[in-house]
């Protein structure tokens, strides 16, 4: 290796190569944090709603003319029965709301009535005895809803029934040292409501990141929504999830007319809209690490390029005093292992100091250490590959023009 | 040391065929100095790169100290090129990036040796050269004659057996080109051979032999080597085709 004379080579030749080294050390800095902030994105896209989403779809239904209570209550009912009914379909049940819709109720919790400030923030979901089932979230603790225990709940009805079902998350915050299950909380008013069930794990409806410490904080109600418009969450037999929304469709229609069905989606869809600004962001930082990792590449070969032309003489001087075509490989590569290195050292500074920047501006995490040597390695596997081409150009220069006048 | 039978080179593009050497046989034995002289154009300077094996032939057989360089490929001529020849040019050719260590020490790391061996070989060859105090200067910090002893010292550390000088005062003024010449002819007489070719008739006349090269073919040659002083005096093994 001739570390030692190229270094004191390129420190003769600065400007280029301390261009080049800018060049990387931004790249990196840029890429780390980029790269960082797409994993997190593909992480919070990815979490887990804790439903059961390649079979399940939602249908919103409006009926048409304003019934009383005891009629919307009816109707409701025999939507409900048709759709369990129908041969692909698995369970059904009504809700006000399901995960990653970012629309829906939540209360503090507390554990006295006249608690000051809560204890916790958390979701509500309305639902009947067939909600678990229908969702397929496993129970790890308690039990179920009776059917009994279900009650209509009108526009104008405030207040909780005596018991509900939480998620593991919201029992640990609740009740951090001891079983949640059979003790009371208050969510509304001063009447304690009892958790009779605990439930593995279920997303709330919002994704922002205002729910960032109670994502998964959500409680079951065992309350029926009676209101002209209603939200039915029907789970489908595995395999006929586009036959069954076809077959709820058609019959929801056959059985009553009077109603506007503004939508039937696979829960697919409500993720991808829920996630299609993070998915942008994604690709789009995506789109930029690549132009830049690829406008890197092109500076390295300009400047190897031009070097290799500038040097076409030192080249040829080199090969007839013996140099092999590797030799010459190597020393290019050498050269360039040396500047992307010093990038490198560059690039993690500000790499870091770029980080603390959005951390402190953007509420952004700290970039994981790994990002960095990470990163690194990505450049220097760049700058070897990005090199190669005018080095083996540069291997081909023949011994002979060591010779030559000009 | 270095025999050439019938060798020939031929330059082909698409359009035309130039034949550069036209089956010549030189033969040229160890410890001698040679000079190799022709107008511009006439086939020194392939002669020389074949010599030096910096390009291939396309005909004939080229012996370099027992190896049929003929049938070498690219890997083992580098080796060979740089274990047994020496090369000084007409511009130097010394790295302008460099300093004059590290000149000489570029073919020393193409052998693979030690630090240490290495940093013995070019304080000895600076020494020989008279230039030890000026190893951490740069080329652009020296005269042309001392780049020229430079370039000599970087031949002398490989320790080779044969050097190739191609015009090796053609930049330099007189007095320059005199210490040169003094140099390379105290070096053979340390037993390298030495080809070198030169425009300079005064030059080839200190030679102890002279080839005379035309349109690729050697015209002429002294049959009748000329005595130097302390000079080892050579068989004549010089053929014409």
């Amino acid at each position: 290796m001739e570390i030692g004379p190229i270094f004191s080579a390129l420190r003769r030749n600065k400007v280029g190569a301390l261009l080049i080294a800018l060049q990387v050390a931004l790249t990196l800095a840029i890429i780390c944090n980029a790269l960082f902030i797409i994993n997190e994105r593909l992480a919070f896209i990815a979490r887990p709603t804790g439903i059961d989403e390649g079979n399940i779809f939602v249908i919103k239904n409006l009926w048409v003319g304003r019934g009383t209570d005891a009629q919307n209550t009816s109707l409701l009912q025999t939507d409900l029965q048709t759709l369990r009914d129908l041969p692909g379909v698995a369970d059904v049940y009504s809700t006000n709301t399901v995960p990653l819709t970012n629309g829906g109720w939540s209360d503090g919790v507390n554990l006295t009535a006249d608690q000051e400030h809560s204890t916790t923030q958390a979701a509500n979901y309305f639902v009947d005895e067939h909600a678990l089932n229908t969702m397929d979230i496993k129970l790890v603790a308690g039990r179920n809803f009776k059917p009994e225990e279900i009650t209509d709940r009108a526009e104008r009805d405030s207040g909780l029934p005596d018991s509900m079902i939480v998620t593991q998350e919201f029992a640990q915050k609740m009740f951090p040292t001891e079983s949640a299950l059979g003790k009371a909380v208050y969510m509304e008013g001063k009447k304690p409501t009892t958790i009779i069930g605990i439930i593995e794990n279920l997303q709330v409806p919002w994704v922002g990141s205002w729910v960032k410490t109670w994502g998964y904080t959500a409680a079951l109600i065992p309350q029926r929504m009676i209101r002209q418009n209603s939200a039915y969450v029907v789970r489908a037999k595995p395999g006929q999830l586009q036959t069954a929304m076809k077959a709820a469709e058609t019959k929801l229609f056959s059985i009553n007319p009077l109603r506007v069905i503004s939508s039937v989606k696979p829960f697919s869809e409500i993720r991808a809209k829920a996630y299609r600004g993070d998915r942008a962001m994604a690709i789009l930082l995506s789109i930029v690490c690549s132009a830049l990792l690829i406008i890197t590449a092109l500076g390295i070969v300009g400047l190897a390029s031009f070097w290799v032309t500038q040097r076409r003489k030192q080249i040829g001087t080199r090969r007839a005093l013996g140099a092999t075509r590797r030799n010459i490989v190597n020393y290019f590569q050498t050269e360039n292992l040396l500047i992307t290195l010093v990038g490198i050292v560059l690039g993690i500074v500000l790499a870091v100091g770029l980080n603390l920047w959005l951390v402190n501006n953007f509420e952004l995490t700290r970039l994981t250490w790994w990002y960095l040597p990470m990163g690194a390695v990505m450049i220097l596997l760049l700058g070897q590959a990005a090199v190669l081409p005018p080095a083996r150009r540069a291997a081909s220069v023949p011994p002979a023009v060591a010779t030559r006048s000009a | 040391m270095l025999k050439m039978t019938r060798l020939e080179k031929v330059y082909r593009t698409h359009l035309i065929e130039t034949h550069a050497l036209r089956s010549i046989d030189i033969h040229v034995r160890e410890g001698e100095f040679v000079a190799v002289t022709g107008p511009s154009g006439s086939g020194k300077t392939t002669f020389l790169n074949i010599a030096g094996l910096l390009e291939t032939l396309t005909g004939g057989q080229y012996m370099l100290d027992g190896v049929d360089a003929s049938k070498l490929d690219d890997n083992a001529r580098s080796k060979l090129r740089n274990e047994k020849i020496g090369f000084i040019f007409q511009s130097f050719n010394l790295i302008p990036d460099l300093n004059i260590f590290d000149n000489i020490d570029v073919p020393l790391r193409y052998r693979r040796m030690s630090a240490a061996e290495r940093k013995g070989r070019i304080d000895g060859a600076l020494a020989r050269v008279g230039l030890a105090s000026r190893m951490k200067h740069y080329p652009s910090e020296l005269s042309g004659g001392q780049q020229q002893r430079v370039a000599i010292a970087r031949a002398l550390a490989g320790s080779p057996r044969l050097l190739l000088a191609d015009e090796p005062t053609g930049n330099l003024d007189s007095l320059m080109a005199r210490g040169v010449m003094e140099l390379l002819e105290e070096i053979n007489r340390q037993g390298t051979t030495i080809i070198m070719v030169t425009h300079d008739p005064e030059l080839a006349a200190r030679a102890q032999r002279n080839i005379h090269i035309m349109d690729g073919q050697v015209t002429d040659l002294d049959e009748q080597p000329r005595l130097r002083s302390s000079t080892p005096m050579p068989d004549k093994n010089t053929h014409v085709a």
